[in-house]
């Protein structure tokens, strides 16, 4: 059962197109997983239908029409081929890779600390977006951090305590500068989240702050 | 602006059969239920082009969204071009995926807007001559209520009754709760907009729109038959 769901606000952005490519994957992917999320975010769509509906019509170009024909006449662009799974970071056994993430690049896994490894996330529709795979194995925790901004969280699998609730798979967490918080894997194997930083992390302490440095976030 | 008015009788009776006039002759501006297609018609244009790539009705359904979708985008703050650009774009995806079109899942006006807006946001693939990569239909609820093929036509039912709820709720929601919500379309920097235009600080705007989503919720479960 999923308890931790995207709220109202981010919702409705999401639903106005207001987040950026790297947020908006995040939010997808639970939204793949979650069908009370998408029957929430059903109405706030149709408001955006409605919107469409009830807008003063603006005349087009004179050459609109044609350009469309056009365009519906010329060979489509063929798709892009998704990831192969062996270019795809390795996953803990069970763990599927969730389709949404074929719209980026990934790197392989780095290490960064003891039971600690990400992996950097390329969007080409937003390529400084930072997006990452954590891979972090049950005791362990990231270092206490704070944020300058937005992080998403979407649990893919494991689960992990930050003293604020427990996050198991499926569940999302939207984080701002108000929270200072040290997420801890429970026990029971790896947990791997999918998780989007607007801005850099705040480590604490010395060699926290190094580590945080060199991963880039 | 430079909208163009122009008369032409309809026919009489049965479903309505779209001319093969170039739409940009004859953006109409009539009153609007002298002129506006029904769903019905709507979702007959979108079967006509799945089924048999009908270029007559594919015209008649850019006739009444194109122009729409161009004020909407600019009123959502696109330029002209953009604006033009993403709605030449949203009407081929129209074409091409016409035959992934669910009247049972959701409105031709809200499928037509999901497409427009995963084609903003995802700029760098459209720049790139890429294919739209988002499916709509995944975000407009696979298994909502309503999907069993077996309850088709009520099914249908519910989805067009869900945007006239949808409209219908907006008009009934308190001014200021209706403009938060529009606003959050209509504004690049949405919670500065409504905290400019309602004299809020910014800090309360997200409980504004969660309030106004709330109301906006209660009010659509009102309206379930």
């Amino acid at each position: 059962m999923i308890h931790h769901h995207p709220d109202d606000d981010l919702l409705l952005a999401h639903a106005a197109g207001r987040l950026a490519p790297g947020p908006a994957l995040v939010l997808g992917v639970h939204l793949d997983g979650c069908a009370t999320c998408r029957a929430r975010l059903a109405p706030l769509l149709a408001l955006g239908g409605a919107l469409v509906e009830a807008s003063e019509p603006l005349a087009l170009a004179p050459d609109a029409w044609a350009r469309t024909l056009e365009r519906i006449d010329a060979p489509a662009v063929p798709a892009p081929v998704a990831v192969p799974a062996a270019l795809r970071p390795a996953l803990p056994d069970g763990m599927a890779w969730p389709a949404r993430l074929d719209a980026a690049r990934a790197s392989r896994w780095h290490w960064m600390g003891p039971g600690m490894r990400f992996a950097r996330l390329t969007l080409p529709a937003q390529p400084d977006a930072k997006l990452f795979l954590l891979r972090i194995g049950p005791g362990r925790s990231l270092p206490v951090h704070s944020h300058a901004g937005l992080e998403l969280t979407q649990v893919l699998c494991g689960s992990f305590d930050d003293g604020r609730a427990t996050f198991a798979p499926g569940d999302f967490d939207a984080t701002d500068d108000s929270v200072r918080h040290q997420p801890v894997v429970r026990p029971g194997g790896e947990c791997v989240c999918l998780a989007y930083v607007a801005s850099r992390l705040r480590f604490e302490g010395r060699i926290a702050a190094t580590i945080g440095g060199w991963v880039g976030m | 602006m430079g909208r163009v008015s122009h008369s032409w009788a309809r026919p009489a009776g049965g479903p309505a059969r779209p001319r093969a006039v170039p739409p940009h002759v004859g953006i109409v501006t009539t009153p609007a239920d002298l002129w506006m297609p029904t769903t019905d018609e709507l979702n007959e244009w979108m079967r006509a082009v799945a089924v048999a790539a009908d270029r007559s009705a594919f015209a008649a359904l850019f006739r009444h969204f194109a122009p729409r979708l161009k004020g909407f985008l600019v009123r959502a703050g696109c330029d002209d071009a953009q604006a033009e650009e993403l709605v030449q774009e949203t009407m081929v995806q129209l074409w091409r995926r016409a035959a992934s079109f669910d009247p049972a899942r959701a409105g031709l006006a809200t499928w037509l807007y999901t497409i427009a807006r995963n084609l903003r946001i995802d700029r760098h693939r459209r720049d790139a001559g890429l294919d739209a990569a988002s499916e709509p239909l995944d975000e407009l609820g696979a298994d909502a209520p309503g999907a069993d093929p077996d309850h088709a036509p009520e099914a249908r039912l519910l989805a067009a009754e869900r945007e006239n709820h949808v409209r219908a709720a907006l008009a009934a929601l308190p001014p200021e709760q209706a403009q938060v919500l529009r606003l959050s379309f209509y504004e690049e920097q949405a919670h500065a907009a409504i905290a400019h235009e309602l004299g809020l600080p910014l800090g309360t705007v997200k409980s504004r729109i969660r309030l106004a989503v709330t109301q906006l919720r209660r009010l659509l479960d009102g309206m379930r038959p």
